[in-house]
């Protein structure tokens, strides 16, 4: 504890481990110590971003593809769209929406739900596509109304590629979702990584550790996904 | 035919991703609606900080205090350089945050020299914001100017001892944030000032200036006086400023007026014993904390706080 | 109200700032086709090798078809932070980060451009008395090359367009102004990203052209579109 002559009192903030101030290549014992205030809060928040921006992504995607699929002539300008979307650079995209969107989480969810619906939609147009022209032939053969076709024949025949669709859309999501944390947010698991690389020596720990999350996390998303196409169509079994 | 368990499978999945998509979309509505509305405890205060670990350690030292005391902060942190924050002010995006004094003179209203004293730049910096709406509170006793530095090796091998001998060394790299390159109290001061011709400088928008140092990327960076790397047995050599063009840099809160005027002077209070506090010493221990020991800066800024009695 | 004027404003600055510093981004965008250039060679001279004898050979399938799932998966961010602090600032940590990204799409692509060839094509190939290797030199790279041109093209776009990121590490090009808001205003920003976008479309369309050359004439399709997304 140090006392100046009338000055704050400036308590010990903890001294860092000679691994952490010597920077090696990895510390565990900083990753334990941290967990709570940064990497944990980290994940969380990244999680969420993921999920948020997939949810509407997904729910906005859906009756756009199925519009798509019933009015041909919309699929050409949605997929034009949908390309030139995907090649602006995520870190523009994220600087120019804080005018309109502000600095909070609206402008990221904006920026990741848009590149999650152009994965999304072509996923599900195909899906819906891919179904044999003869099973619907036979359906509406035995007197199913077009709604009927689409809900009992179409869509669970197109649920492989809906869920191919998602497993893309969830792991982009997840990397593009570090990339808002150079510029436009402290949330989620680019932050740490950014901040550790601003440091006079790039701090190695935090990069790995949470790099490391954020690489488990979409490859732990991939796998639930894999699962649950494997509960809901378990004839297919060829990974798309 | 489909088979009826999948054909149910399939509509349950759909019911519930629906659903689910649903769920979320409103929990979003909801979680990212902007944070303008008056509480009871009076109108928000929505503090910003610049992009370095320094403004994260202030921004945190008054976001806690004045939450403490009662204010509703809506706080966002590593927005970017002056140069942004100030946009991000005037269009209302933020009503508070900590800048330098003579960055506020030199940088924001373009004033080629600095005034004398520390006192003077803050008064005048005071006057200037006045002008235009903002008013700045009491500046913590503390300074952190820019100053422009070499590898140790570096000032040997040429003889640097200040900013001028950079003049004999050949055309060379300047290093600094994005920023410095337009600034008075960077590139362009000490270029013109100094008449360094043989500067070119080099943006650095992600890696330290230490980093590009110590890479040999650059020759001189532009870092700042309270960095970590430039204490006790540093390798880094801070050339002399005699012209003293980087000015006098105290830190001073800037404050919408019209937001000051409805809120409670406990904020004016609350604010200003934090800033007194944060003599040299504290906020070169806080940097310390933060960028050697790798701590939490709002961890450390708690800390602080409750030693002093502040929160 | 307000922010879309300022918008639109910005639209029509960044081609101002397009037409005002012309030189500045054409060497930066020279910087950035060096780069993914060379991030691109490294992953083709790694990758497609690797992907055809698999596929070939009918080897390790779950690996190759894997290996751009884990591709996608690998944030860029970390990738470019991991390997500065392996390998230094500059231009190889970028290049060796980038290429890690580009060699998914072509090992995958390039393992069931070969496993997938007609199998009764094969066989007869076989029959006729061609050894492997001149079944694979033959008969399976000509009949490959759509699928391993896509391949390469994903991987070239998802290269060009990921290289602004490494701006924050010293890689230079575009994104020196893309992650430079500061010193070159939104319009700045968004200018530069109009010729990163462009750099895609020309990479693409350059692509694109090379693979109808080199094309046997029997398989020539008229669409080379593939969807970047599946």
């Amino acid at each position: 504890m140090k006392i100046a002559g009338g000055g704050p009192v400036i308590p010990n903030f903890g001294q860092g481990s000679s691994c952490v101030t010597g920077n090696h290549a990895f510390c565990w014992g900083w990753v334990r110590e941290h967990w709570s205030d940064t990497l944990g809060p980290a994940l969380a928040q990244h999680v969420e971003l993921t999920a948020i921006a997939v949810g509407i992504g997904f729910a906005i995607a859906f009756p756009l593809a199925l519009l798509a699929h019933r009015f041909h002539k919309l699929e050409h300008p949605f997929s034009i769209v949908a390309a030139l979307l995907y090649t602006i650079p995520s870190l523009a995209l994220f600087q120019l929406l804080v005018p309109i969107t502000g600095l909070g989480l609206t402008t990221v969810e904006v920026a990741l739900t848009s590149y999650t619906l152009v994965i999304l939609l072509p996923n599900i147009v195909t899906g819906l596509r891919s179904v044999p022209p003869d099973v619907i032939e036979a359906a509406q053969g035995m007197g199913l109304t077009r709604l009927q076709v689409l809900t009992r024949v179409e869509l669970p025949l197109a649920v492989p590629a809906i869920v191919g669709g998602l497993r893309i859309a969830v792991v982009s999501t997840v990397a593009i979702g570090t990339i808002a944390g150079i510029e436009v947010t402290t949330k989620g698991l680019g932050y740490p990584i950014f901040n550790a690389l601003q440091d006079p020596t790039p701090f190695k720990t935090e990069i790995y550790s949470a790099g490391a999350l954020a690489v488990a996390l979409a490859l732990a998303a991939d796998a639930l996904l894999v699962g649950l196409r494997r509960l809901l169509v378990p004839w297919a079994r060829r990974a798309a | 035919m489909i088979r009826k368990h999948t054909r149910r499978a399939a509509r349950a999945a759909f019911a519930i991703s629906f659903g689910v998509a649903i769920i979320i979309g409103l929990y979003a509505a909801a979680f990212t609606r902007p944070a303008h509305a008056s509480t009871k405890a009076g109108p928000t205060i929505i503090l910003g900080t610049k992009n370095f670990p320094e403004e994260y350690i202030l921004g945190e030292l008054y976001k806690q205090a004045l939450t403490g005391a009662g204010f509703t902060v809506s706080y966002k942190e590593n927005i970017g350089s002056t140069e942004i924050m100030t946009s991000a002010l005037q269009s209302g995006k933020i009503n508070m945050y900590p800048e330098y004094t003579g960055v506020i003179v030199q940088d924001v209203f373009g004033h080629t020299n600095s005034p004398k004293t520390a006192s003077a730049t803050y008064q005048l910096a005071k006057k200037l914001e006045a002008g235009k709406g903002y008013s700045l509170l009491k500046p913590t006793p503390f300074y952190d100017t820019d100053v422009l530095a070499v590898t140790n090796a570096t000032a040997k091998k040429y003889g640097l001892k200040s900013i001028g001998d950079l003049k004999k060394v050949g055309p060379f790299k300047l290093g600094g944030l994005p920023e410095c390159k337009t600034r008075n109290t960077c590139f362009v001061g000490y270029t013109k000032q100094y008449g360094l011709s043989n500067a070119s400088f080099l943006p650095l928008a992600g890696i330290s200036a230490y980093a590009a140092l110590d890479a040999g990327k650059v020759l001189a960076a532009d870092v700042f006086s309270t960095d970590p790397p430039l204490g006790k047995n540093s390798k880094y050599t801070v050339l002399k400023d005699p012209k003293h063009i980087t000015g006098f840099q105290n830190v001073a809160p800037i404050v919408k007026t019209s937001l000051l005027k409805q809120l409670s002077p406990s904020f004016t209070t609350t604010v200003n014993a934090v800033s007194k506090d944060l003599t040299l010493d504290a906020i070169v221990a806080m940097n310390k904390a933060v960028e050697v020991d790798k701590q939490n800066p709002a961890k450390v800024a708690a800390a602080f706080l409750k030693a002093n009695h502040l929160k | 109200m307000l922010a879309d004027i300022a918008s639109l404003h910005t639209f029509v600055d960044a081609f101002r700032f397009i037409g005002d510093n012309p030189g500045f981004l054409l060497t930066k965008a020279w910087q950035q086709v060096e780069l993914s250039g060379a991030a691109l060679g490294i992953a083709a001279l790694v990758a497609m090798p690797l992907g055809v004898l698999l596929g070939h050979y009918h080897r390790l399938s779950t690996f190759a078809i894997g290996a751009s799932i884990v591709g996608r998966g690998l944030p860029s961010l970390v990738l470019i932070a991991a390997f500065l602090t392996l390998l230094g600032i500059g231009f190889v940590n970028n290049m060796v980060a980038l290429a890690v990204l580009g060699t998914g799409p072509i090992l995958t692509n390039a393992y069931d451009a070969v496993d997938g060839c007609d199998r009764d094509t094969v066989e007869a190939a076989r029959g006729m008395g061609m050894t492997g290797l001149q079944v694979l030199g033959k008969v399976e790279l000509p009949l490959a090359i759509p699928l391993l041109f896509t391949g390469i093209r994903v991987a070239a776009v998802t290269i060009v367009a990921t290289a602004p990121i490494a701006a924050i590490a010293g890689g230079g090009g575009l994104g020196d102004v893309i992650v430079n808001q500061a010193s070159y205003r939104l319009a700045g920003v968004l200018g530069a990203s109009f010729c990163v976008m462009a750099l895609s479309a020309i990479v693409f369309l350059a692509l694109a052209a090379l693979q109808s050359a080199v094309t046997p004439r029997g398989l020539r399709r008229t669409s080379v579109v593939r969807d970047l997304t599946t």
